[in-house]
């Protein structure tokens, strides 16, 4: 069987897998307990932001705080017109509203680097929270608004359909001129500059892309609270989850951060309900280990593994 | 026509199995009541949750499962109570998940209430959907009023601004011919409120609010708030925020000689720590309450149970009184309805009176009456947080204007 046979077999049985896991996840609200849905909205939820966060993050490196603006912005949409708006209009309105800001904010400070970019990010969460706050208490005379409340298998659904589209646009960016071009400038921006990629511009649209789901699923988050004020839109717990969810599960693959996550946020509900007193403690730890001994993350040190015990075969045969 | 009769047995007597298997387990084999709870156990609110509703939940729960539990006709017997408490790290989206999961997954037989008034706003959502009764702890605002009437489930314990505090507050110091008052407050969901009900309430007994201060909830520096509202010589100063608010605007006030004839803050001076952190400087300073020792046998009772021999730095005089009826209200709701069936325990706390520790005790459009409140005004006088307002619960006379701060120890 040569080399090419070998890899399109591969790649099949990874695609029927794919195609299995979805169809799975499309019918399980129907032959399931209602709390699994709950739950599965929840992991939902941190895999779009974190799997949003590696697309530009990962890729070329910016380390960017901002997911908590963009969730927040999608949030606020929602209880702004979502009970004017049919709701998948409130969906794409918070997508795209995001999208803007993030087009805008990332023409002003993408040219920063470094430590520059994480910090002005953050600050846009903050600028974003308290503006909002200072408009709701001089404007409408309020701090927080109620936001329509839907059935939990429709939030699913929603949240299942951000991330299928999630996963295609991050498949065909990675596997496009466009992604070589985004992993080109993670590697050596200057080099990438002068082989002629519009350094800026992918940066910018890629950020503007990223940022259009966290805003999507931010709309769809905001039916799941009920309740929001400019505090709990933009919570910076947003922002910093999807970085350690990232660094967690690995930022070499596609599927890094999906696994990486999936598990925290299950980890997080087996600590809070099973050991609740002493949650924060043992998540810190394991958040700890995994910095210190899993630098490619947990996918990275599974494949690690792999290659060695594939090779010890191959030695043996 | 044998085997007919033959099969219709056999359907009989595996539908009766059935139906008393069903019965039994489903009956009989109730041993406990579960109550759940998403608390703050961990984060920002985790010392407010602890404060506040935990001591009433821990001492009342132990009260009631050394009598027994709680007696279900249903059953015929006594249930104890049996608390599953989860953390929701003071964050929504965890609360709300978890209060999903205590209904959905768990089956809980009851849900006790989240901390915080936006969680309140939050939670009641989802525990009606559900149709489970929620008797509210720590939150209360004028909103809520308005969600209610959509929300049949929900049941509010906590007084708050306009129900009844503000109005009475607003009384008290027209009757004392108070014509001026400088208010600073947390721009948060509780400040907005009272600064926006006291806005209303002041004027309609001749006091103009001559000072208005928003303070953001990273401000830490009160002094030029302090000075300004010195400088406009207003009769009365309020301080509409948190004990993050409350207690270092006090101190200022004292490094910088502010005394207004009132001083009134809170939530933070309804708690033991105030006067513990300013001792004998406490004197006067105003709050909201609900209730003091000496009012009625039945709070002289309540206060040994949960403050003696135990640091003045947990009692609480606003909330604690009312969580603790509002227990009490679910309590006597399960007994008069004699099954944990929440539809009708909703109908008999919707509609009937209990006897609590506030006296007789209901629900008015799912909030507690306010003709049940024992107090909205406190006062600290001689170490002790008095009922100053209304004056028909009062055990102590308003003193205005309240003395001056005392001077620092001398080095």
């Amino acid at each position: 069987m040569d080399i090419t046979t070998l890899k399109s077999k591969k790649s099949l049985i990874w695609w029927t897998v794919i195609f299995t896991i979805f169809i799975l996840l499309i019918f399980l609200p129907f032959y399931t307990q209602g709390y699994a849905v709950v739950l599965l909205i929840s992991i939902l939820v941190y895999v779009i932001l974190t799997l949003s966060w590696v697309m530009f993050s990962g890729s070329t490196g910016y380390m960017s705080l901002a997911p908590a603006a963009f969730f927040g912005v999608g949030i606020y949409t929602s209880a702004l017109i979502g009970k004017v708006f049919p709701f998948p209009i409130t969906v794409l309105v918070g997508g795209m509203a995001s999208f803007i800001l993030a087009i805008l904010v990332g023409a002003l400070t993408l040219r920063l680097k470094g430590i520059y970019f994480a910090i002005f990010t953050f600050g846009l969460v903050m600028l974003i929270a308290y503006s909002l706050l200072f408009f709701e208490i001089q404007v409408t005379g309020t701090r927080g608004r109620f936001v329509i409340v839907m059935d939990y298998n429709t939030i699913y659904f929603y949240m299942l359909g951000i991330f299928m589209l999630l996963l295609l646009t991050t498949y065909l960016i990675k596997n496009s001129k466009y992604g070589l071009a985004l992993r080109s400038i993670g590697q050596e921006e200057d080099a990438a500059a002068h082989t002629g990629v519009n350094v800026v511009g992918v940066k910018v649209m890629t950020f503007a892309i990223s940022a259009f789901f966290m805003g999507a699923v931010g709309s769809v988050m905001a039916t799941k609270l009920t309740y929001i004020d400019p505090f709990i839109a933009f919570s910076t717990t947003y922002s910093f989850m999807p970085v350690a969810m990232a660094i967690f599960g690995g930022t070499g693959s596609l599927y890094g951060p999906i696994i990486g996550a999936a598990i925290l946020t299950y980890l997080e509900e087996i600590l809070i309900t099973k050991f609740a007193e002493v949650y924060m403690l043992i998540f810190g730890a394991i958040l700890v280990a995994a910095i210190l001994y899993l630098p490619d993350g947990l996918v990275g040190f599974i494949q690690k593994i792999w290659r060695r015990l594939m090779e010890r075969n191959h030695v043996d045969t | 026509m044998k085997n007919k009769v033959f099969t219709g047995l056999i359907m009989f007597v595996v539908v009766v199995l059935l139906a008393v298997g069903f019965y039994t387990t489903n009956t009989f084999a109730k041993d406990k009541i579960v109550v759940g709870m998403a608390r703050p156990l961990s984060g920002p609110m985790a010392t407010i949750g602890d404060s506040a509703f935990k001591p009433i939940y821990d001492t009342w729960t132990d009260e009631v499962n050394a009598q027994g539990g709680i007696y279900v006709k249903e059953y015929g017997k006594k249930l104890p109570i049996e608390l599953l408490i989860y953390d929701d790290k003071g964050d929504l989206g965890t609360m709300t998940r978890l209060t999903e999961k205590l209904i959905v997954k768990d089956k809980v037989d009851f849900l006790w209430p989240s901390c915080g008034t936006a969680f309140v706003f939050a939670q009641a959502p989802i525990a009606n959907k559900h149709g489970y009764v929620l008797i509210t702890a720590e939150g209360g605002a004028t909103h809520v009023k308005d969600m209610l009437p959509s929300l049949p489930y929900v049941f509010v314990s906590l007084s708050f601004s306009d129900w009844y505090q503000i109005p009475v507050l607003a009384e008290l110091l027209g009757e004392k011919g108070a014509k001026t008052a400088y208010i600073t407050f947390r721009a948060d969901l509780f400040g907005i409120e009272y600064s926006g009900v006291a806005g209303i309430e002041f004027p309609k007994h001749g006091i103009e609010i001559i000072g208005l201060n928003s303070v953001p909830p990273e401000t830490k520096d009160f002094a030029p708030i302090i000075k300004k509202a010195k400088a406009s010589g207003a009769d009365v100063f309020c301080a509409f925020g948190y004990p993050d608010l409350v207690l270092p605007a006090t101190g200022t006030s004292m490094a910088l000689d502010y005394n207004p004839k009132a001083w009134i803050g809170g939530p933070a001076v309804n708690f033991g720590f105030y006067h513990t952190t300013f001792g004998p400087a406490a004197e006067g300073v105003l709050g909201f309450t609900t209730f003091a020792c000496s009012q009625s046998k039945a709070a002289q009772t309540l206060c040994d149970k949960l403050y003696k021999g135990k640091p003045e730095e947990i009692n609480d005089w606003w909330g604690h009184p009312l969580y603790w009826a509002g227990l009490e209200c679910w309590k006597q709701a399960i007994e008069k309805a004699g099954t944990l069936d929440q539809k009708v325990i909703r109908e008999v706390l919707a509609t009937e009176k209990f006897n609590t520790v506030l006296g007789p005790t209901w629900f008015e459009n799912g909030l507690m009456a306010k003709e049940c409140h024992t107090g909205e005004i406190g006062q600290w006088q001689k170490g002790i947080f008095e009922v100053v307002g209304p004056t028909k619960n009062a055990t102590a006379k308003f003193v205005y204007p309240k003395s001056i701060w005392p001077a620092p120890p001398k080095k």
